[in-house]
C-alpha cells in the first residue's frame, strides 16, 4: 500500500489490486479443478439410504470404485473391468508400506444393484489383500429392512 | 481524498459466491459404513475364544431378510434389539447372499453398527 501526494497536495491511498486479484482467481481455478476431480470419482448412483457412521472421518478415500445398478463397475468416470480394479487396488496396497490397513477404499454401489456383483468385487479384492472397505451411503430413512 | 478500486474485488467475490452455491447445490451429502473384509475361508479358520456373532442378509422363502442364528427378521428394528442383547467383543459377521440387494446388505451393516458392534465384517457368501 502506498500513500502518496497528489497533485492538489491531497493524501491518496493507492492500493494495488492486482496481486490479490490475481491469487483469488488462482483460488477459483483450484476449486473448479477439485470439483472436476470429485465430479468424476463419483458416478451418477442412487446409493443405498443409510445414516452410516455416527463417527464420521472427514477422509478423501484414494481409491472410489462405484457399482451400477447392473453391475458395472466404474472408477474415475471410466468402466473398468474387473481384473483392472484388481490391478488397480494391487498398485495402491504397494504404496501402504505393507498395511493393508491403511488403504481407504470407498465402495459406491447403487441401492439396487444384486449383491452377487458386490461378492464378486469383495471376493476378488481379498484375494489381492485387501482387509477393510467403506460402503457408501446416502443418508435418510432406510429402504431395506423396513419394507 | 481516498480513491479505492473496488470494483474488481466485488466481481471476485461475486463470482465466488456463485461458484460455492453451484457447488454446494449439486454435491449431495455421503455417509459411509466402515467394514472388514475376509471371506468364507478365512472365517471358518477362526480359532479364537470368543465367536463373532452371524448375521447373513439373503432370501428367505423368497423374501429378503436378515438370519441370525434360526431366527429370521424382517425388519431391522427387530433385528437390533435381539443384536443389541448379544456380546459384542468378537464383533459380527455380515455374510451377504447373492440374491439380495445391496440396500439390504447396507441395513443388515448399518443394524450392526446401531446395535453397538465395532467390529464389523463383510463376509461375501459363496
Amino acid at each position: 500500500m502506498r500513500i502518496a501526494p497528489d497533485h492538489s497536495g491531497e493524501r491518496i491511498l493507492d492500493v494495488d489490486m492486482t496481486p490479490m486479484i490475481d491469487v483469488v482467481f488462482l483460488l477459483i481455478v483450484f476449486f473448479m479443478a477439485t470439483a472436476q476431480f470429485a465430479k468424476l470419482t463419483k458416478a451418477d448412483i442412487d446409493l443405498p439410504k443409510e445414516q452410516g457412521e455416527t463417527e464420521r472421518a472427514a477422509v478423501n478415500s484414494s481409491v472410489v470404485i462405484n457399482v451400477t445398478e447392473s453391475g458395472e463397475l466404474i472408477v474415475d468416470g471410466d468402466a473398468f473391468s474387473m481384473d483392472r480394479v484388481v490391478a488397480m487396488v494391487r498398485v495402491e496396497l504397494r504404496n501402504t508400506d505393507g498395511d493393508p490397513t491403511a488403504l481407504d477404499l470407498l465402495i459406491r454401489a447403487d441401492r439396487a444393484a444384486s449383491a452377487s456383483a458386490v461378492n464378486n468385487l469383495a471376493s476378488r479384492l481379498v484375494e489381492a489383500g485387501v482387509r477393510s472397505w467403506r460402503l457408501g451411503t446416502a443418508p435418510g430413512t432406510g429402504n431395506g429392512g423396513d419394507e | 481524498m481516498l480513491r479505492l478500486q473496488l470494483t474488481s474485488m466485488i466481481d471476485v467475490i461475486f463470482l465466488l459466491l456463485i461458484f460455492f452455491m453451484v457447488t454446494t447445490t449439486l454435491s449431495s451429502p455421503e455417509s459411509r459404513l466402515s467394514t472388514g473384509l475376509q471371506t468364507e475361508r478365512d472365517e471358518s479358520a477362526r480359532t479364537a475364544d470368543f465367536e463373532p456373532q452371524i448375521v447373513e442378509a439373503k432370501l428367505v422363502d423368497g423374501a429378503p431378510g436378515f438370519v441370525l442364528g434360526q431366527r429370521v427378521f424382517r425388519d431391522r428394528q427387530s433385528l437390533i434389539a435381539v443384536l443389541e442383547e448379544l456380546p459384542k467383543e468378537a464383533g459380527v459377521f455380515v455374510r451377504v447372499s447373492g440374491d439380495v440387494r445391496i440396500e439390504w446388505v447396507a441395513a443388515a451393516l448399518q443394524a450392526c453398527e446401531d446395535a453397538g458392534f465395532e467390529r464389523v465384517n463383510y463376509v461375501p457368501a459363496k
